[in-house]
C-alpha cells in the first residue's frame, strides 16, 4: 500500500493501531473457514466509533476495498480480507454502553461478546436470547452481519428478532441509525434487510439488544433411539402435538461417539441417535408438555430417556452438544462444517442421500444438527495429507445443494460468504441475484464494502454463474414462475 | 375513472406491470387506503386481490406459501383446522385485509408484544417489480440466510417498492387455553405492574394499557393460564376486550389516526403529551413490551398535531399516520436512515411507478 495513504489510516487511528508488518497482517488473513486465506494490505484497529467512520472515510477517499471483522469465528469466509484492501477489527469496541432493566434492552459495541451481554444483564433476571454455540467469542457485531442463530432459536428467533436498533458507518463513511427505540419504524424495515447481510452494506459500530426475562421453568432431556428414522419421527411428533420446544437437538452416532470422548456429557455411545429436547416457559405448560414430550419419545422407542435433574446437568449435556464441531477433531484429521436447511418433513430423507453420497464418495459424514427447524450441519470428515479434501469440499458443497433441491437453503446460520457463493445460483435465479443487488448498491455504490461475498462472479466461481437454470422448485413442480 | 387491472396468476401481474401504464396504485382489500401520504394521480389501481390462493401448506414444517391478496382471515380458518395460526392480529384482518397489504403496512396488534409483526414471521417473498422483473428472496425454511432478506424491505414499503405476490410465513400453534385479565390504572401504573408481570416470568402474550386498563391474556394450558392469571392478582375480563384494542387503528369518518414508536417507559410521557395536545379526549392504547402506542382522535387541530409529533419525535419517536381527518402532511420529521430509504426506492423503482405521494415530503 502506498505510504501516504498508510499516512492517512496512521493519522486517524495512530501508529500503534495500524498494522501494516506482514507477520502482523497474517494474524487476519482468514476466518473460520480456513482452506480461504488473503493477506491484507493493512489492518486498522480502531477504538471508537467515530474512528471507524474515519477509518471507512479514507477507505471511500482512495477507493480501498474494506472488510469489518469481528472475532473472525465466521465458518463462511465472510470476513475474509480483500487482497490490497483493509481489514476493520472491531475488538477493541467491546464496552456494555448501557442496561436498561426497564425497557429491556443494552446498548452495545460491536465487539461485544454474544455472552457478555447475558452476563451483563444477569442481575436483573434477563439475558439476551440468540445463543450460537461460539458465543463465548463471537461478536455482536458479526452475529449481526450473520443473523446468527443458536440452538434456542426455533422458539425464540434468530438476531434479526432480538435487534431493535444499529448504528452503522456507510461505504462512504456517512453514519446512520437503523431502527430505533421501538419495532415500530415508519418507512422500509433497513434494519432487518441489513441483518444478515454479511458485512457488505456497511460496518456496525453500535447495537441495541433486546433482553428478555429469564422462562421461570426450564426442562431437558436427552433420549436414545434406535434409529435415526425414529428420532426424527418423534420430533414430527412433538410438533403435531402443538409444542415448540425451546430447543430440539439431534446427534447421529458418529458424532456421539466424539463428543462421550471429547466431554463425556453422558450420552449412550452405541444410540443411533439421540435427541436433546429442552422446553422453557411458565411452570405448568412446561411440566406438562415435558410429560408430553417424553411419552411420545417413549412411543416412538426411546428406551433410555434422561432428564437433566439440575442446571449442572443441563449444562453438561449443553456442552456435549456445543462441543460436537470441535469433538470431529477426533474422528478424523480434518473436517468441513456444512450447514444446509431442508423442510423439517424431510429430514429422513435427506440423511438417507447423504449417505449414500459419502458412500460413493468414499468419505464418511457425521451429522449434527437443530432437528426442529430442520438445519443441519453434516460434518465431512477427510484427511488432508491423504489428499482427500477436494473430494471433501465436492461432497460437502453436493450436501448443501441437495438441500436446495429437496426446497431448502444453502445456509441456516453460518451464511453464504465466499464458501457457497458459487451456489447461489442452485438457489436464486439471475433476476433473484440481481435484485439483490440493487439493495447492495443503494447502500454502497462503489461496491467498497466486503467485495466478493455471497454473489457468484466469475473470478471466484469460473463459468458457473451462467445464464438462468430453472430453480430446483420448479423442476420439483413445488413452484411455477408462471 | 381510472383504469383497473385484477391480475390472477402471478404471470399475470408481472404482465400487467411490465405491460400496464406508468403509474400504479397498488391496492389489496383496501382496508389500509388512507396511511401514509395521499397518493399522488396514478394512471390505474392494482388490485391484488385476484391473486388469493394458498400455494403450500405444511403443518409438520410450521409454514404456508400464500398468493399475497389472500385474506388474512381466510388463511387463518385454513391453519385452524390443523390448530394452528399466523401470529397476528392487527384490527383491519376482520375487516378482509390481505397478508400483502398487512405486510406491506407493518400492521400489528396486540400479540406484537411476543410475536412482532408480519416482519417477525415472514420467511420468503416474491415480488414484482417495476421493471417486470420478477425475484425471490428467503425460502420456504424457517432458517435460512441466504443473500438478503428482501420481504423485510417490503415491510412498511406501502406500495412504494414493488408488488408483493406471493408470501411464506412461519405458524405458531394455536394456544388450548387463554384467559384475559384486567386492573384500572394510570399510565404511570400500568408501567410498574407491566414490568412486575415480565419480571415475574408469567409471560403475557399480550400487554396492553387501553381505555383506563392495563390488559394482559395469557396462553398455554388451562390449568397454566388460571394460575397465572391469578398470580396478577388482576379481574378477569371478557376476551373481546381484544378486539376493541386493536380497533383503535382503524378509526371513523373525520378521525385521525396514528402509531407512535418510543422507548416503552414513554409511555406515561406519551400519553400525558396527546392528551395536552388534543381538545377532546383520545383513545389510547400502548403495547407496554414494545413501546407502540396507538392514537385515535375525534377533534385536533393541524398546529397541534403537527406540534404533538414534532414532540414526539424530539424524544427520539417515529410517527405513522394511519388516517387523517385533517390536512396535515404525513410524515413529521425524518428519521436518520431517510437517505438510505430514498437511495432504496431509486434503485427499485427508479421511474417512480409505484404508489407516488405515499411517502411524500421524505421521498
Ligand atoms: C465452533 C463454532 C460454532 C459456531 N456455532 C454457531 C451457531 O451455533 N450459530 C451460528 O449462527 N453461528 C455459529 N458459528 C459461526 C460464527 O460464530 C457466527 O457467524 C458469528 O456471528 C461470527 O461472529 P464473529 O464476531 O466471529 O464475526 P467474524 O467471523 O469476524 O465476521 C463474520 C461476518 O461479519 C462481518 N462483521 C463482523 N463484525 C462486523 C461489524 N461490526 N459490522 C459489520 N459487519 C461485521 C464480517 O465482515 C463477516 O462478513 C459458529 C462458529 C464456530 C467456530
Amino acid at each position: 500500500m502506498d505510504a501516504c495513504v498508510i499516512r492517512d489510516f496512521v493519522a486517524v487511528l495512530g501508529r500503534d493501531n495500524v498494522l501494516t508488518e506482514p507477520t502482523e497482517l497474517r494474524t487476519y488473513e482468514c476466518d473460520g473457514l480456513t482452506g480461504y486465506r488473503v493477506v491484507p494490505a493493512l489492518v486498522a484497529l480502531p477504538g471508537s466509533a467515530a474512528e471507524v467512520a474515519a477509518t471507512v472515510k479514507v477507505c471511500a477517499r482512495h477507493g480501498i476495498p474494506f472488510v469489518a471483522r469481528g472475532a473472525g469465528t465466521g465458518l463462511s469466509g465472510g470476513a475474509l480480507p480483500v487482497a490490497d484492501g483493509v481489514v476493520i477489527c472491531l475488538q477493541r469496541l467491546r464496552r456494555v454502553l448501557e442496561v436498561d432493566p426497564m425497557n429491556r434492552r443494552a446498548v452495545v459495541e460491536p465487539g461485544v461478546t454474544n455472552r457478555e451481554i447475558s452476563r451483563a444483564a444477569a442481575p436483573y433476571g434477563l439475558y439476551y436470547a440468540p445463543d450460537p454455540s461460539s458465543q463465548q467469542v463471537c461478536t455482536i457485531g458479526g452475529n449481526v452481519a450473520e443473523n446468527s442463530g443458536g440452538a434456542h432459536c426455533l422458539k425464540y428467533g434468530f438476531t434479526v428478532h432480538h435487534v431493535l436498533a444499529a448504528d452503522v458507518v456507510l461505504a462512504d463513511g456517512t453514519v446512520t441509525t437503523l431502527g430505533g427505540d421501538s419495532p415500530q419504524q415508519p418507512g422500509y424495515d433497513l434494519l432487518g434487510a441489513f441483518i444478515g447481510s454479511e458485512g457488505t452494506l456497511g460496518v456496525v459500530t453500535r447495537v441495541v439488544v433486546r433482553l428478555l426475562p429469564k422462562p421461570a421453568t426450564v426442562s431437558t432431556v436427552v433420549a436414545d433411539f434406535a434409529t435415526v428414522a425414529a428420532a426424527g419421527d418423534t420430533v414430527t411428533s412433538v410438533i403435531a402435538a402443538g409444542i415448540v420446544p425451546a430447543a430440539v437437538e439431534m446427534l447421529d452416532n458418529l458424532t456421539i461417539q466424539a463428543v462421550e470422548a471429547a466431554v463425556a456429557a453422558g450420552y449412550t455411545a452405541d444410540a443411533a441417535a439421540a435427541l436433546v429436547i429442552e422446553l422453557d416457559g411458565p411452570d405448568d405448560e412446561v411440566t406438562e408438555q415435558f410429560g408430553q414430550v417424553l411419552e411420545l419419545c417413549r412411543r416412538h422407542g426411546s428406551t433410555n430417556l434422561r432428564v437433566a435433574g439440575d442446571p449442572a446437568e443441563r449444562e453438561l449435556i449443553w456442552r456435549g452438544r456445543k462441543a460436537a464441531f470441535a469433538a470431529a477433531g477426533r474422528l478424523s484429521p480434518d473436517y468441513i462444517v456444512q450447514d444446509g436447511v431442508v423442510p423439517r418433513g424431510r429430514l429422513g430423507e435427506v440423511l438417507v442421500r447423504i449417505a449414500g453420497m459419502a458412500d460413493a464418495a468414499g468419505l464418511r459424514v457425521a451429522n449434527v444438527f437443530h432437528a426442529g427447524d430442520g438445519n443441519l450441519h453434516p460434518l465431512v470428515l477427510y484427511n488432508r495429507a491423504a489428499g482427500e479434501l477436494e473430494r471433501a469440499e465436492r461432497l460437502s458443497t453436493a450436501i448443501a445443494e441437495l438441500c436446495v433441491e429437496l426446497g431448502g437453503s444453502l445456509s441456516g446460520e453460518h451464511g453464504i460468504g465466499t464458501d457457497k457463493a458459487c451456489s447461489m445460483p442452485a438457489m436464486f435465479t439471475q433476476d433473484d441475484l440481481d435484485t439483490m443487488q440493487r439493495l447492495r448498491a443503494a447502500f454502497d455504490p462503489e461496491g467498497l464494502c466486503n467485495p466478493g461475498k455471497i454473489f457468484p462472479t466469475p473470478r471466484l466461481c469460473g463459468e458457473r454463474p451462467g445464464p438462468y437454470r430453472p430453480h430446483p422448485l420448479e423442476v420439483a413442480g413445488v413452484i411455477d414462475r408462471w | 375513472m381510472v383504469t383497473r387491472l385484477r391480475p390472477e396468476s402471478l404471470a399475470e401481474l408481472r404482465d400487467a406491470v411490465r405491460d400496464g401504464p406508468s403509474r400504479l396504485l397498488i391496492t389489496g382489500a383496501g382496508t389500509a387506503a388512507g396511511w401514509g401520504g395521499t397518493p399522488a394521480p396514478h394512471d390505474a389501481v392494482l388490485d391484488v386481490t385476484g391473486l388469493n390462493a394458498v400455494l403450500a401448506y405444511q403443518p409438520s414444517d410450521l409454514t404456508v406459501t400464500v398468493q399475497a391478496g389472500l385474506p388474512l382471515a381466510a388463511l387463518q380458518d385454513v391453519l385452524a383446522k390443523k390448530g394452528q395460526q399466523v401470529a397476528l392480529d392487527a384490527g383491519r384482518i376482520a375487516r378482509g385485509a390481505t397478508v400483502g397489504g398487512l405486510l406491506a403496512t407493518a400492521d400489528g396488534g396486540p400479540a406484537r408484544h411476543t410475536y412482532g409483526t408480519l416482519r417477525d414471521c415472514v420467511i420468503g417473498v416474491t415480488t414484482v417489480l417495476a421493471d417486470g422483473t420478477v425475484a425471490r428472496s428467503g425460502g420456504r425454511v424457517i432458517k435460512n440466510v441466504a443473500g438478503y432478506d428482501l420481504a423485510k424491505l417490503f415491510h412498511g414499503s406501502l406500495g412504494t417498492l414493488g408488488v408483493i405476490a406471493e408470501v411464506t410465513l412461519r405458524l405458531h400453534p394455536l394456544a388450548e387455553a387463554s384467559c384475559t385479565v384486567a386492573a384500572a390504572c394510570t399510565p404511570e401504573r400500568s408501567l410498574e405492574l407491566a414490568h412486575r408481570m415480565m419480571r415475574d416470568a408469567l409471560e403475557p402474550v399480550a400487554l396492553e394499557w387501553y381505555d383506563g386498563r392495563l390488559l394482559a391474556r395469557f396462553d398455554g394450558t388451562a390449568s397454566g393460564v388460571t394460575r397465572r392469571a391469578r398470580a396478577t392478582g388482576f379481574e378477569e375480563a371478557d376476551p373481546s376486550v381484544w378486539q376493541e384494542v386493536a380497533d383503535v387503528s382503524l378509526g371513523g369518518p373525520g378521525d385521525t389516526v396514528f402509531r407512535i414508536g418510543t422507548l416503552p417507559g414513554l409511555w406515561p410521557w406519551v400519553a400525558a403529551r396527546v392528551r395536552a395536545r388534543t381538545a377532546s379526549p383520545p383513545v389510547l392504547s400502548s403495547s407496554l413490551g414494545a413501546g407502540v402506542h396507538t392514537v385515535r382522535l375525534g377533534n385536533t387541530t393541524a398546529s397541534s398535531f403537527d406540534r404533538l409529533r414534532e414532540d414526539i419525535a424530539g424524544r427520539g419517536g417515529g410517527t405513522v399516520v394511519l388516517r387523517r381527518g385533517i390536512e396535515v402532511p404525513a410524515w413529521g420529521p425524518p428519521p436518520a436512515s431517510v437517505a438510505v430509504m430514498r437511495a432504496v426506492k431509486q434503485r427499485f423503482d427508479p421511474s417512480d411507478r409505484f404508489g407516488a405521494g405515499r411517502f411524500t415530503p421524505w421521498f
